[in-house]
């Protein structure tokens, strides 16, 4: 959803590749005002990437920040793909004026019939904990970190030190750190 | 690390509008200028962001010609100068960019015009590649983020040896995809401005002069591709020999090379860079041998008529796939997908079983749709909620008093529930259009809704000929004092603007009076009360109403003063009504299937929902 950092976040993985020395493209939607609107960024890393987007069932990972937005993208998984999503809930503003009710139970049995892996965490309380309550992408980035074996935490802790503004750097490296612990413990 | 002054050879994540920023700077530019549009607008902040202390002028201009003509004036003067705008921005300067072309240039100019596919952020599929053939100015077309950087560079290279404006024309998904990008040398380029006085060059008053120099334009444009292949370290190229063949160029060429590597197959790609004047010694040769052709490009078949036209001046006979056999669409962006399923249908067709089938996809829930709503504590959304009362209190059906929208976050308001504008054409078009529909004799009051940036852009002119010819319209000037829509740009408002010079603001109550109104007010639309009763006055009166809706944008007012109070549900009152939602269509009130529910983060404390419970159940919880 727009304003929730998704944009920070896709940026944050891409520098981390580019640091590993991957191919990167990213394809963003930004520019309008985007607040509280579905937003989606794709993020592609390689050996040579050259297209910034890709078609539906090409995604090995979505990483959520909202479930309904999460469930929105969920074509965009290959079979056998991972999701790591935050649990907060927002239901669109079309949604509440018909009285439609965005199910969390509902949602998460969709998401959990199209993942061989969901991942769901309290990434708004992690990150309250950890300082900013904005930093809920940071806490995603922490538990994806934790499914995949191309982007060292190294590198990944220098690409938010170079995409967040340093305002905010301490308690985004922090709330990685909660979404690393997060998964570990669990 | 600092994108503008890192050193050659740092191999960076960068979008592609940084990437043409780095290049502006490697290539010694002296003045930047353009207006805000997406695809294009990150080109200009990221040169605000990372050029503290540079001595490049970097400005937003009030519009896209003023801006071209600041950069034109720039480069008659033997300076290097670059301007951005998007589409529809093109058109905006597209006078002063047609009479460039005869004039010519000193110093490089380089013109930025980002089209959107899609369309995601524009109003139309406008396609700038026709700017080459209407202006008569070479285009420049790169692929990816380091294309773009390293054909800005060249463009100057090739601008000052042609003497003519550069367009780059890029795509939204060049400009905003962010890729790894090689930074090359800086540019050091020192030059004082000097004008020359050449009256039959640069004075468009003399017909005899302007035959002249459209012979020496074409005489120009004939030495473009030679040029261009010596400096541009971008070339127009060609892969593979095969007698099927691919003509691609810019975004679209990323799909059909990965395509190419997924399905195999011996397919010849030519890839263009220069899209005008057509490169036709190259296309001469890379075409060579090809029997079967399909031209890859997103939006009109620019290409494909060159390669025909190209074909036919040749004297080759070759079948030429595309647009108008149907294998790539007409409209919309493409994708790896779209294109596989072109180059397997018209040239691998020994490969079609590869194509992929359509899978039904993991079981899906029926999603409601999220459009851009407006932010909560928009100053707009209080603005239409007292408008939509107003006329009411005016005594007419909503139904019967068109609202003329304009360019800007304020046409948001088009989305349920407040659907509270009828049009959104061009930036300006509110006023202008209201007044057309009233001259032609509608009888009920007209009213036009138009954001500050936009009256400074093009408002100025249309408010004065409704009150020169005296039509009863009233014009909304929704001021929040700041470009939101495309990321919080300055306007000539401002005191001290981006670059950190200080400007002489311009006060827009100001400019109305001199125009002569018959009435003017101003609100803060935060008080909606007085709002109401402003709009209810000024509906019932005839002339040239102006009301002034003054608030600063609310995700600015949040960043400069904090949150002061923000709003919550009061659980046990909520009856689960949604007036708050029905009245406001905030979007940080959730229904949560028995009451409304509103997320601390998202609230910005405007007070509206609350103003309009009947129960009372919204009430203030924090503050900040």
């Amino acid at each position: 959803m727009g304003g929730q950092g998704g944009l920070t976040l896709s940026r944050t993985l891409a520098a981390a590749a580019v640091l590993e020395g991957f191919s990167v493209r990213t394809g963003e939607t930004l520019g309008m005002s985007q607040r509280f609107g579905s937003v989606v960024s794709y993020v592609r890393i390689g050996d040579r990437v050259l297209s910034p987007t890709f078609s539906d069932g090409g995604a090995d990972f979505i990483l959520g920040l909202e479930l309904v937005e999460t469930a929105r993208t969920l074509k965009l998984l290959k079979p056998g793909g991972v999701v790591v999503a935050s649990d907060a809930v927002k239901p669109p503003v079309s949604a509440s004026l018909s009285r439609e009710f965005c199910d969390k139970k509902k949602l998460l049995e969709t998401i959990g019939s199209a993942a061989s892996t969901v991942v769901v965490v309290p990434a708004r309380r992690l990150a309250t904990g950890a300082g900013n309550p904005r930093a809920a992408n940071m806490v995603i980035l922490g538990a994806f970190y934790t499914l995949q074996n191309t982007l060292s935490a190294d590198s990944i802790r220098r690409a938010i030190s170079e995409v967040v503004p340093s305002k905010w750097l301490e308690s985004s490296l922090r709330a990685f750190e909660l979404g690393v612990s997060y998964l570990r413990r669990a | 690390m600092n994108l503008l002054k890192a050193p050659e050879g740092a191999r960076l994540a960068l979008m592609g509008n940084e990437a043409i920023a780095r290049g502006l700077v490697e290539a010694g530019v002296s003045v930047v200028s353009g207006y805000p549009g997406t695809p294009s607008s990150e080109v200009i902040a990221t040169l605000h962001e990372f050029g503290a202390g540079s001595e490049i002028y970097v400005e937003w201009a009030v519009n896209e010609r003023v801006a071209f003509e600041i950069a034109y004036g720039a480069s008659i003067g033997g300076v290097r100068a670059a301007v951005t705008m998007k589409a529809p921005g093109a058109s905006v300067a597209l006078d002063p960019i047609v009479s460039s072309a005869y004039g010519g240039v000193e110093g490089g100019l380089m013109v930025l015009v980002a089209d959107d596919p899609g369309p995601h952020t524009t109003q139309t599929e406008q396609d700038d590649r026709w700017l080459g053939f209407l202006a008569k100015l070479p285009v420049l077309s790169p692929s990816s983020p380091q294309e773009a950087k390293d054909i800005v560079v060249a463009s100057f290279d090739l601008s000052e040896e042609v003497k003519l404006p550069v367009i780059l024309r890029t795509t939204t998904r060049v400009n905003h995809t962010v890729g790894d990008v090689v930074l090359g040398p800086i540019r050091r380029i020192k030059r004082v401005p000097q004008i020359q006085k050449d009256v039959p060059r640069f004075v468009r008053a003399g017909m005899l002069w302007n035959l002249e120099r459209h012979r020496w334009l074409n005489n120009q444009l004939s030495v473009v591709e030679e040029v261009f292949d010596r400096v541009s370290p971008v070339r127009n190229s060609v892969e593979g020999s095969s007698r099927l063949c691919v003509v691609t160029e810019g975004a679209a060429y990323n799909y059909v090379a990965e395509v190419l590597r997924e399905v195999g197959g011996d397919v010849r790609v030519v890839k263009l860079v220069l899209l005008y004047p057509p490169p036709k010694k190259f296309l001469s040769e890379a075409l060579d041998g090809c029997e079967r052709i399909l031209v890859v490009e997103e939006l009109d078949p620019y290409l494909e008529l060159v390669v025909r036209y190209t074909l036919s001046e040749l004297g080759r006979n070759a079948a030429v796939y595309g647009k108008s056999s149907k294998h790539v669409p007409m409209e919309g962006e493409l994708s790896t997908k779209i294109v596989r399923k072109a180059l397997l249908s018209a040239l691998l067709t020994d490969k079609a079983s590869q194509e992929a089938s359509e899978t039904s996809g993991p079981s899906q829930l029926k999603i409601a749709a999220r459009p851009p709503p407006m932010c909560p504590g928009c100053p707009h959304r209080n603005m239409y909620v007292a408008l939509l009362m107003g006329i009411s209190r005016a005594g007419f059906r909503r139904g019967e008093v068109p609202v003329f929208g304009d360019i800007g976050c304020y046409a948001l308001g088009v989305q349920p529930p407040l659907e509270a504008i009828w049009t959104e054409h061009s930036m300006g078009a509110s006023i202008s259009m209201a007044m057309g529909l009233k001259v032609a004799g509608y009888e009920k009051p007209v009213v036009a809704v138009i954001g500050d940036s936009t009256f400074f852009h093009a408002g100025i002119q249309p408010l004065i000929e409704a009150v020169h010819k005296q039509v009863d319209i009233l014009v909304v000037i929704a001021d929040n004092s700041i470009v939101a829509m495309t990321g919080h740009q300055s306007t000539p408002a401002w005191s001290t603007v981006e670059s950190g010079r200080k400007t002489k603001p311009i006060d827009i109550e100001s400019i109305v009076k001199a125009v002569g109104v018959n009435h003017l007010e101003a609100v803060d639309p935060y008080d909606i009360d007085s709002t109401v009763k402003a709009f209810e006055r000024l509906l019932r009166k005839p002339g040239v109403k102006v009301l002034i809706s003054k608030h600063p944008c609310a995700l600015v007012e949040a960043r400069h003063r904090g949150v002061e109070v923000r709003y919550g549900v009061v659980e046990d009152r909520c009856t689960g009504c949604l007036a708050c939602i029905r009245v406001t269509g905030c979007p940080a009130i959730y229904f949560d299937g028995s009451k409304a529910r509103i997320d601390g983060e998202d609230c910005l404390g405007c007070g509206l929902c609350a103003r309009f419970c009947p129960y009372g159940a919204i009430e203030v919880v924090s503050s900040g």
